[in-house]
């Protein structure tokens, strides 16, 4: 009884207090100007509707709530560190050296690594003070010591000065660059030309010129390292097919086409190839990749680095050689500075590929414009190369005696470069790679080990180096380099040297093979 | 009761709905992408950003985006609607009602294809690194509850409620206006942050 009446009051007082609290509120709330009006639209808009009603309430309880959430970031990995955290890793850091400690092989290579004193030639001078027969430098028409070369640059040097001090675009087109452009447009067949500065960014700048992500390049396993960055700068969709395997290549275009057609999209269709390989030294097979372009409908990208100014009867390139029409190539990519002993690089095509190229290829738009005496050279290279036809047929020659000596010969090693290639590529044999077990180090010991031995007997040969598809940002080994022994023949020696010097490269691989049991 | 079968739409929030099982035929066997692809499911996240597109987004700012926190670009939204509601109102035989549901389904519709439905830049800056996203998505760099956002996100419902005043309040009008609403409110919350329903989301631009 008197509980009973104790909680009643208790709960008495409660109500009391609450309804003393919405009393003060609404008390407050009246006196707000314009609650009265509010308080009216909100009867006449309930209108006996307490659903719709409830909904309005819930969209303006919404409103306010995403109003007053505090903002965030999506992007993952954002961490928050305290101001210790912050403390201990930066007093934690150590920095990493800018360059890492070379391997041994590295250090043994840097330390038997010719070095050459004076200009280099078919004969050069090293450091030890010895003279030994060149065959590891391009040059191959012996232009690096032609007096006329020499006679009409340092003239042009004189009156152009060394750079043209700007992009070509902005004051640094200068009229020796629109003639080597012109020269070589009318030497290849096509009807323009673009010059690059450098050989090496002219293919990793054309290719993002045109293909962008979303369209498809269909490359050869084996291209070029240029010709890499080129398409991993692009973005697109890169396929490829085995190297020189044109069944393997009409397999991935088909499929390209056939995946196309069911999602009924139109990108664009690149083909990227090399003219002479620079990795393995053999050519492509040019009218068979020209058939199936047309029969897939894609455009052709070629690479003629090392092919332009070397094959063809004239040096006009695999075109030539293969009687293909320049103009059925999309865009045909060259350097001047193999070959042709100037500088720089150029993309030939029709005039609508190059006029593309003069504001959207990175390496024209960003990067100075080509030396004056490097464009002369060039167009005086050209000169020759159409006026003395026999430079071509006695460089042949030369490597047709060094091949006698070397290919069928040498019990070990074979060349995988193709008869009209100055550049050849020795590589071991395959019987000799699985009798003796040789991993690629191994060999790449022995041939750095052959290198060695030539030169101690006079000749200078090197060994091609390539890096590895992990320094090049692939995501995944698409092609391993096989190692191989690199020899370029010049013209500056006459048969007899080159046969003498055959020699004793043959000698030396046999007795380093041998040795090594 | 009117019976607003005729207006009901099947639309169906949930994750849980039915999944299309994943085609592998149409993934891209690429090095260089990685992105894993089901065009043929009808709901999926976008996956993140391969580290091509995430250094090609960071080359340039992202002009296409930018836009919305500049001057006059919240203003504007108040001048379109009052400027539909002025075209409305001219033609002839339009009451108040419809004009006020017209101006909301305009306004709706066209801020629903320009935030949600297309992709990617309409700019060639950046090499096509915003492909996959729509443009609410690329605003302010994904950062959820921006003052952009919250801005954007107030207009519809303040619009929503100003047309349900003015069509008194009428339950077909409001069942409109509603769902116009919800189809442009529902994208533009966190936890539809790079979802893709099959039938709301136009096709991206490329794969």
């Amino acid at each position: 009884m008197a509980t009973t009446s104790n909680l009643t009051t208790a709960s008495d007082v409660l109500s009391t207090h609450i309804f003393s609290i919405l009393n003060s509120v609404s008390e407050q709330f009246h006196k707000l100007p314009g609650s009265a009006i509010f308080l009216r639209y909100v009867k006449s808009s309930y209108q006996n509707d307490p659903v719709r009603s409830a909904v309005e309430l819930f969209l303006v309880l919404f409103a306010i709530r995403y109003l007053l959430a505090r903002s965030y970031s999506t992007k993952p990995g954002k961490v928050r560190l305290t101001e210790e955290e912050i403390d201990d890793l930066v007093d934690e850091w150590q920095p990493e050296p800018l360059v890492g400690k070379n391997t041994i092989f590295e250090d043994a290579d840097l330390e038997k690594r010719a070095v050459i004193v004076g200009p280099t030639g078919p004969k050069c001078r090293l450091q030890t003070g010895r003279t030994v027969t060149n065959l590891a430098s391009y040059n191959f028409y012996n232009l690096v010591s032609n007096e006329q070369l020499k006679e009409r640059a340092i003239q042009t040097l004189r009156t152009y000065g060394v750079g043209p001090c700007g992009p070509p675009g902005f004051y640094g087109t200068q009229d020796v660059h629109m003639k080597i452009e012109a020269d070589i447009a009318a030497f290849l067949g096509t009807t323009a030309c673009i010059i690059y500065a450098q050989a090496f960014s002219a293919a990793s700048s054309v290719i993002p010129a045109f293909s962008k992500r979303g369209d498809i390049i269909v490359a050869d396993k084996a291209v070029n390292y240029s010709i890499r960055k080129g398409l991993q700068i692009s973005r697109s969709q890169v396929r490829w097919y085995e190297h020189g395997d044109m069944a393997d290549l009409e397999r991935v275009l088909a499929r390209v086409q056939k995946e196309q057609a069911a999602k009924k999209q139109l990108t664009r269709r690149f083909i990227v190839t090399e003219g002479l390989f620079e990795n393995t030294g053999d050519m492509v097979d040019l009218p068979k990749i020209i058939e199936l372009k047309l029969k897939y409908k894609f455009r052709l990208i070629l690479d003629e680095s090392w092919s332009f100014g070397v094959l063809g009867r004239t040096g006009r390139g695999v075109t030539e050689h293969q009687h293909v029409d320049a103009a059925e190539v999309d865009m045909i990519i060259g350097s001047m500075a193999g070959p042709l002993t100037a500088a720089g690089g150029f993309c030939a095509g029709s005039d609508e590929v190059v006029e593309h190229q003069r504001l959207s290829a990175a390496a024209y738009t960003f990067s100075a414009a080509l030396p004056a005496m490097s464009a002369v050279t060039a167009s005086e290279t050209l000169t020759m190369l159409q006026t003395q036809p026999d430079m071509i047929t006695s460089l042949r020659e030369n490597t047709r005696v060094m091949w006698q000596q070397l290919d069928p010969r040498s019990d070990w090693m074979t060349c995988t470069s193709v008869p009209e290639n100055p550049i050849m590529m020795m590589v071991f044999k395959a019987d000799v790679i699985n009798s003796k077990r040789l991993s690629l180090e191994d060999q790449t010991l022995l041939i750095q080990d052959i290198v060695d031995e030539c030169l101690a007997q006079g000749v200078l040969v090197t060994r091609a180096k390539a890096l590895s598809a992990a320094a090049s940002g692939a995501k995944s080994d698409v092609y391993t380099h096989r190692p191989a022994l690199k020899i370029c023949l010049t013209n500056g020696l006459s048969k007899k040297e080159v046969e003498k010097a055959g020699t004793t490269v043959r000698h030396a691989i046999t007795k380093i093979v041998t040795k090594k049991k | 009761m009117t019976s607003h079968t005729t207006l009901h739409r099947t639309i169906s929030f949930t994750p849980d709905a039915k999944l299309a099982p994943p085609e592998n035929s149409s993934m891209s066997s690429t090095t260089k992408t990685g992105r894993r692809r089901r065009s043929s499911s009808i709901i999926y996240q976008e996956p993140p950003e391969t580290v091509e597109q995430i250094s090609d987004q960071a080359v340039n700012p992202n002009l296409n985006s930018q836009w919305v926190n500049a001057k006059g670009a919240w203003t504007i939204h108040p001048v379109i609607i009052i400027g539909l509601k002025i075209f409305f109102d001219i033609i002839p035989g339009v009451t108040q009602e419809i004009s006020w549901t017209l101006t909301n389904i305009t306004y709706m519709t066209g801020s629903y294809l320009m935030f949600h439905w297309v992709r990617g830049v309409p700019f060639e800056f950046n090499a096509g690194a915003y492909d996959h996203l729509n443009m609410w998505e690329q605003i302010d760099n994904g950062d959820q509850y921006t003052p952009a956002k919250k801005f954007l996100l107030t207009v519809p419902i303040v619009l929503f409620l100003l047309s349900t005043h003015y069509t008194h309040y009428d339950l077909t009008y409001f069942i409109i206006n509603f769902l116009a609403l919800m189809a442009v409110v529902i994208p533009k919350l966190p936890l539809a942050h790079r979802m893709r329903f099959a039938p709301f989301s136009g096709a991206p631009p490329d794969d």
